[in-house]
């Protein structure tokens, strides 16, 4: 390549990146609506190649994300979780934080609920009463666990130098090992042949509200939907949350006001970790209600980084991108028992989905890091 | 110096932008084969954008390169490099985990059948380091993260010979160097010299560029200012040239008397970002109702002295202390809630969230300040009429708190962050640079609000290239130089001529800085000045009986 078409290139992508950097939200939610198309689009071909009709696929995708009242409970249970890990994940990226063991604090949390309601149980009366104090208090549980979880790596990195990239990722790994061995040994419930924790209380748990379905519950989206809103309101409107902005936009600028760069990353990574927490407590409560060996468990904290870049890591923005993601596995959950087309084809759709879906994102973010586009000279 | 021949290279009218700001301005230089080239200016004044424009690093809008007789323009480093020029870094370019003799041949290795030829390499090497009496090819085969800097930087040396460098250009070479390190430097700068390749030596230290270069230019604000032989100059005049005159301002007589010590610090050292002392022992006192005005050549350690002060850099030891209590170990935070505000050196990285809209912004600093946050809470409302008050007050152009950060022009940006720290309402600011980049109609308001501010009871540390602002603004003026206050003088009587000799590191009475100084040398705002009697001031007359500056 001559200087000249590298200089050509260049231009091309600095002009790239400038209309990435100042996409305005409706802009974004055509990027996503368009990626979305395309991905299925390339899907539909690949379904097809693979021998299977693709009309018919796609018409269970849609059927599978908002064909009845089942499909649209089902789509929703998974919103309610992606919208909390996707919160998770915007507030640790909002700060300059790459928290990515929002998967570990979120099954640290979850596992943390079901133990202390378990143990806690006992003390309380059976009913409404005792069971809504054993929800508050296994809730509280759960946050604190993915809180602590979460500020190990922060502060392995403020006072160790530790990328936290790196120790989020492993402390994964940890915490599915550790609640592993715990699982299937010393907490297995009595009598269980699985590996899982003994069955919390019947009265310990969300009521369903709407659409009747054994694991979503209109109060579990709702605490979602508070917790954005809170979120929303650190970020905003206090000055934690305008020391962990600062700090994610312009690190020297906000050491110069008097902000702690090292108790910031500690800060940020227990916050954002709280959330994981409670993610883990409406899973575990609302749709496992006891916990299993979580090298089974979904993997909603790496999901939740896509949602989080889909949504320009803006805790509201989290709320529509957690949709998507929630109609995609309730679309691929039902192809996956109602047709023949094999897990792995929509698993690899879905894939295609995020990759579409989070690569304008992530070249938003290249972008900034680069200085293309001119953010930084 | 050998007449014969073409310049080794010749840049004509070069002019380079970045964005808005002119970096290089029409600069003339011409560096003369096998000669020492001093390249002097302060931080900031363009000295390595011009080089890095000779080096195919960044390109020019304007002018013209002529490298050995022909015009050039390189596209990259490697064009420069295939043209015999060669650049070292202030950051060394090297690969920490990688051997020096596999650093040396990057990119340039000599291969057999495709296969790197490492016998040959060593040979060349060695060669280099025998006819420059290098001591590199003991150390081929260590890595590069365990040598010293002054090893590495002999690395970077003999990565561009054997690179072929007939042109080499140093980046202030000598700042990550010990004394010992820098004698040996300049007796290799002297061999190449002598061996008649041509060498463009940048530094901002006077006796530095006067002691190994056959000529000095002097940049100022991107300004070739002039050229000088440096046979003939001296650092007196080179000092004058590198900080410059400007239109002279009227001193305002003071209407208040300054009052108690309020800022305090005693025995101050610091280190640098280099790992190197850069503040030796520093005592100062800022009364309130008083701006004590720091000069000196940009680099003699005045940024680590205000970041110190500010609560931004530790202290190795000593204390400051900022009414009557001891803030040493406060933190930048508990020291603005004390009052002690700074105007930032670097307004782009500091001073301003280059995205962040002026609302925003006005909030930098302001987090813990009443009404703007309450409880922790921020009210956004009050903190955007703040803004407006301050584009308002200080004339921000364009006149909205709506522009994000990076929008402003520099001086904008200046008078938008010298306003929010004025109007903190603090006890002590300590500003730095307050006026760089601006106006000619915001300085003299700038000036006006500082002034204010004295009468008001406010202490005030002011460091300041510009020695006009200093003479104009300060009750006292210190003057620093590596680390250390030479002299302390009076404003009303010192002459510039004066401190452009205390600026290079001349004490009044003769003595150089590096003698011993027994007693304190001190001028006291109203005090008897003898600092201004050249050249027969001794430390023990000057030194006023209520010294507020010690030695």
């Amino acid at each position: 390549m001559s200087d000249d078409d590298r200089s050509r290139a260049r231009a091309l992508l600095d002009d790239a990146a400038v209309r990435m950097l100042k996409a305005s939200a409706l802009q974004r939610l055509g990027i996503a609506i368009a990626s979305t198309a395309l991905a299925l689009a390339i899907g539909l071909v690949v379904v097809a190649a693979a021998g299977y009709d693709p009309v018919t696929f796609l018409a269970d995708v849609f059927e599978g994300a908002f064909g009845d009242e089942n499909s649209i409970g089902r789509t929703l249970k998974f919103t309610t979780i992606f919208v909390l890990v996707g919160v998770a994940v915007a507030v640790a990226f909002r700060a300059g934080v790459f928290n990515i063991g929002v998967q570990g604090q979120f099954i640290v949390g979850g596992f943390a609920t079901v133990v202390a309601i378990l143990w806690l149980a006992p003390l309380f009366p059976a009913g409404t009463v005792g069971g809504l104090a054993l929800l508050v208090l296994g809730t509280l549980a759960g946050v604190a666990a993915g809180g602590l979880y979460a500020a190990i790596p922060g502060a392995l990195k403020a006072y160790g130098d530790a990328n936290e990239i790196i120790t989020t990722i492993m402390l994964n790994f940890i915490a599915v090992g550790v609640v592993g061995y715990l699982v299937e040994g010393p907490l297995r419930g009595e009598g269980n042949r699985a590996p899982n924790t003994a069955r919390i209380p019947e009265y310990v748990s969300l009521p369903s509200v709407v659409f009747d379905s054994p694991d979503f519950s209109l109060v579990g989206l709702a605490v979602a939907l508070v917790v954005v809103g809170i979120v929303s309101v650190v970020m905003i409107r206090t000055r934690i949350g305008y020391d962990m902005v600062t700090s994610g936009h312009q690190e020297s600028a906000a050491t110069f006001s008097g902000v702690d760069a090292g108790r910031t990353v500690v800060t940020t990574m227990a916050f954002s970790g709280m959330i994981a927490g409670v993610a883990g407590a409406v899973f575990a409560v609302m749709i496992q209600g006891y916990y299993s060996d979580p090298g089974g468990v979904a993997t909603y904290g790496f999901d939740a980084i896509a949602v989080s870049l889909l949504a320009a890591n803006n805790p509201l923005g989290v709320v529509p991108a957690a949709l998507l993601f929630g109609g995609l596995d309730s679309a691929g959950t039902h192809i996956g028992i109602n047709s023949d087309v094999p897990p792995q084809l929509i698993d690899g759709i879905v894939g295609l989905v995020v990759l579409f879906v989070a690569a304008p994102e992530l070249f938003r973010m290249a972008a900034r890091r680069t200085g293309l586009g001119g953010e930084r000279r | 110096m050998t007449d014969a021949g073409p310049p080794a290279v010749r840049l004509d009218g070069i002019t380079k932008r970045f964005g808005d700001v002119v970096a290089n301005d029409g600069v003339d230089f011409t560096l003369e084969g096998g000669s020492v080239h001093a390249l002097l200016g302060e931080n900031g004044s363009g000295k390595t954008t011009l080089m890095s424009v000779l080096y195919g690093l960044y390109d020019h809008d304007e002018g013209t390169i002529v490298v050995d007789g022909e015009e050039r323009t390189f596209e990259s480093p490697r064009g420069a490099m295939d043209a015999g020029v060669g650049m070292i870094h202030q950051h060394f370019q090297l690969v920490g985990p990688m051997t020096v003799l596999q650093n040396v041949i990057l990119g340039h290795e000599p291969t057999e059948n495709g296969l790197v030829d490492e016998a040959a390499a060593r040979e060349d090497i060695e060669a280099i380091c025998d006819r420059y009496g290098f001591d590199v090819d003991e150390h081929l085969d260590e890595r590069v993260v365990d040598l010293d800097l002054g090893v590495r930087q002999r690395v970077e040396i003999v990565k561009s010979l054997y690179r072929g460098a007939e042109i080499l250009v140093l980046d202030e070479p000598t700042a990550v160097l010990t004394p010992q390190e820098v004698e040996s430097l300049v007796d290799v700068m002297t061999d190449l010299a002598a061996d008649g390749r041509s060498l463009v030596f940048i530094t901002h230290k006077l006796d530095e560029a006067l002691s190994v270069a056959d000529e000095v230019t002097v940049l100022r604000d991107g300004e070739a200012v002039g050229t000088v032989d440096a046979a003939t100059t001296t650092e007196q005049e080179l000092a004058r040239m590198m900080v410059g005159r400007e239109v002279l301002f009227d001193r305002r007589p003071r209407e208040t008397a300054p009052g108690d010590p309020i800022l305090r610090t005693e025995g101050l050292r610091v280190t640098g970002d280099r790992g190197l002392e850069r503040v030796t022992d520093i005592d100062l006192t800022v009364r309130e109702g008083e701006i004590l005005g720091i000069a000196g050549v940009q680099g003699n350690g005045q940024t680590e002295l205000v970041e110190a002060i500010t609560g931004l850099r530790p202290v190795d030891s000593g204390t400051v202390s900022f009414d009557g209590e001891d803030v040493t170990g406060l933190s930048r935070r508990e020291r603005i809630r004390a009052g002690i505000v700074y105007v930032p050196e670097d307004r782009q990285t500091e001073g301003l969230v280059q995205d962040y809209d002026l609302t925003r912004n006005a909030l930098l600093g302001n987090q813990t300040v009443e009404p703007y946050v309450e409880r922790g809470f921020i009210d956004w409302p009050a903190v955007r009429e703040h803004a407006s008050d301050i584009v308002d007050e200080y004339d921000v152009q364009p006149p909205t708190v709506e522009s994000e950060g990076a929008s402003l022009s520099g001086g904008n940006q200046q008078k938008f962050i010298v306003g929010r720290e004025i109007e903190h309402d603090p006890d002590v600011i300590v500003a730095s640079h307050p006026t760089r980049g601006v106006d000619i109609g915001s300085i003299e308001f700038i000036h006006d609000r500082l002034l204010d501010r004295r009468e008001e009871g406010l202490a005030v540390l002011l460091v300041s290239s510009k020695l006009e602002e200093i003479r104009k603004l300060s009750d006292r003026i210190a003057v620093m130089y590596e680390g250390e206050f030479i002299d302390t003088v009076d404003p009303e009587t010192v002459t510039e001529e004066e401190l452009g000799l205390l600026m290079a590191g001349r004490r009044l009475d003769g003595a150089d800085a590096d003698a011993d100084d027994g007693g304190g040398a001190v001028g006291d705002a109203g005090g008897p000045d003898a600092a201004a009697e050249a050249g027969e001031s001794d430390d023990g007359d000057t030194t006023a009986p209520d010294s507020e500056v010690e030695r």
